[in-house]
């Protein structure tokens, strides 16, 4: 019995299966947690988005009218696409310092603690395409076989994410206000790229700042596949995959360091 | 016998602090991050050397503060020690804090069912044995119900049930036993005796010298992070008495 056991251990299926469940339950507690006791919880998260369309198409659209074509799509496209970047780094303040009884605990890889809280930002990101979608439709934009490419999109921005969020739950295990500082770099990051406005219209001597920002490449890529039907641009797109693996890598490495004195610190 | 964990000249350090060293982003920009450097370094285990066969039983034995939740953490992986090298071939089954880990607010088959996977189980292979976890905890009727609501004794209960079902290679207990009462410490001792049989090796810290005795094959004793003597648990309790007697009567 001692040798099939050992030989099953010693495999990779089964590790990479322990893995899996161990992320999908790590998920699941996540989303559980955040809406027990609340069975709107779910919907609150999607009516938010919503309701910064509304607000945000109220100041543009109709007070400033300003002349994108589709500013519906235009602007909930780029709300979503960043709202899943915000939520996430927000809530990877907490990777770490909220999950002091899995730190602390045997067998938990805690590379994965950030994974996690992306993944489950990715659920609701998910939930929310469908609202898209159907504003897609409702203002005649038609999908197109290119939107197919959207898997690979979510995929590119899943890491870019997780670049960040690895040194932002290592920050916060020595800094807890780090979500104060967090929340502000975020607002106004907010507003240096091109959710509500287009790029084009930006002064010349700002240009460089969203070449070099690679949410502009991301919002623009997803607004090119899904309203426009078109490929993203190849240089853009080649830019923001190598940005967002060298972030990731980065903020990996540094965290895996940091993560030997967590048990310590927290 | 094979021996799956080796504990070599392992010391872990830790870092004093300045009493006034920045906790946030802001006061570390009003006071410099010169602060943030430790400004000693005292040492909570240090030259630590010990093995454990399969199949065999180890008590640790020490004062509160001897390092001995520190060692058995350093056994489970959390944390890295800052000398010496630890190997261990096998998988953990561990239950080190009375309260297993688990969330207050999942019911007490969600946690079953994440230790499971904690102690190295798929999800799957999990499920398959909740109804025996389940039956030798005695929780069968609070189990969908959110942990806060199990008392201290229950929750306990269901951590060792999880670590012991998971036929671990190591089983890794800190004082857990001392929480339940009398009739569920024996029946975590003969599942313990019977894993043990199967070939499992089981480090065990506990307070309660009679238990080590009784149920370790080989002890260690720890005072002030190191290692004071090791040898069989009948001899090591001994020393350890005298040693407690002796420190008792020089006050």
């Amino acid at each position: 019995m001692m040798s099939s056991v050992a030989a099953r251990r010693n495999t990779r299926t089964f590790e990479w299966a322990q893995t899996r469940d161990l992320l999908r339950e790590l998920i699941a507690r996540d989303i559980k947690l955040r809406y027990r006791g609340s069975l709107l919880g779910i919907l609150w998260t999607l009516l938010n988005p919503l309701a910064e369309l509304l607000v945000l198409y109220f100041v543009f659209g109709t007070v400033l009218q300003v002349t994108i074509p589709n500013f519906p799509a235009y602007l909930f496209t780029g709300l979503l696409v960043y709202g899943w970047f915000q939520t996430s780094l927000n809530f990877a303040t907490g990777a770490v310092v909220a999950n002091r009884e899995l730190v602390r605990r045997p067998g938990v890889p805690v590379l994965i603690l950030p994974v996690v809280t992306v993944a489950s930002n990715l659920v609701h990101f998910v939930l929310s395409l469908p609202i898209l979608i159907g504003l897609l439709l409702v203002t005649h934009v038609p999908l197109t076989a290119v939107a197919l490419l959207l898997p690979g999109l979510i995929a590119i921005e899943f890491v870019l994410i997780l670049g960040f969020a690895y040194p932002v739950a290592t920050v916060n295990v020595w800094f807890r206000d780090t979500s104060h500082v967090l929340r502000i770099a975020l607002q106004l990051l907010f507003y240096m790229t091109p959710i509500f406005y287009e790029t084009s219209t930006v002064p010349a001597n700002l240009q460089w700042w969203y070449r070099v920002n690679p949410l502009t490449h991301l919002v623009g890529a997803y607004r090119a596949i899904l309203m426009r039907g078109e490929l993203p641009d190849a240089g853009g797109l080649t830019y923001l995959t190598l940005f967002s693996i060298a972030v990731c890598l980065a903020g990996m490495a540094w965290y895996r360091r940091a993560s030997y004195k967590f048990a310590d610190e927290i | 016998m094979d021996t799956v964990v080796t504990v070599s000249h392992v010391g872990k350090s830790y870092r004093r602090y300045h009493p006034d060293r920045p906790a946030t982003i802001q006061e570390a920009v009003a006071k410099g991050l010169r602060r943030m450097r430790h400004v000693e370094r005292f040492w909570g285990l240090r030259d630590i050397s010990f093995t454990v066969p399969a199949g065999r039983t180890l008590g640790i034995v020490g004062a509160n503060g001897s390092g001995k939740s520190t060692l058995l953490r350093l056994i489970g992986g959390v944390g890295r020690p800052d000398t010496g090298r630890i190997d261990v071939h096998g998988r953990i089954g561990a239950l080190l804090d009375l309260g297993a880990g688990f969330h207050p607010e999942l019911t007490g088959r969600e946690n079953a069912v994440l230790a499971g996977i904690l102690n190295g189980l798929t999800r799957r292979q999990v499920l398959e044995r909740m109804d025996e976890i389940v039956a030798f905890a005695e929780v069968e009727d609070a189990l969908d119900n959110p942990i806060r609501t199990f008392s201290s004794g229950m929750q306990v209960r269901l951590g060792f049930a999880v670590a012991v079902h998971t036929q671990p290679d190591i089983l890794i207990i800190d004082e857990a036993l001392s929480v339940g009462d009398i009739s569920f410490q024996k029946k975590c001792l003969d599942r313990m005796k019977q894993i043990k049989a199967s070939g499992c090796a089981i480090l065990l810290v506990s307070h309660e010298n009679s238990t080590v005795e009784e149920f370790c094959d080989d002890a260690i004793w720890l005072n002030a992070g190191r290692l004071i003597a090791q040898g069989s648990a009948s001899d090591i309790v001994r020393q350890y008495q005298a040693g407690m007697a002796g420190a008792a009567a020089a006050h």
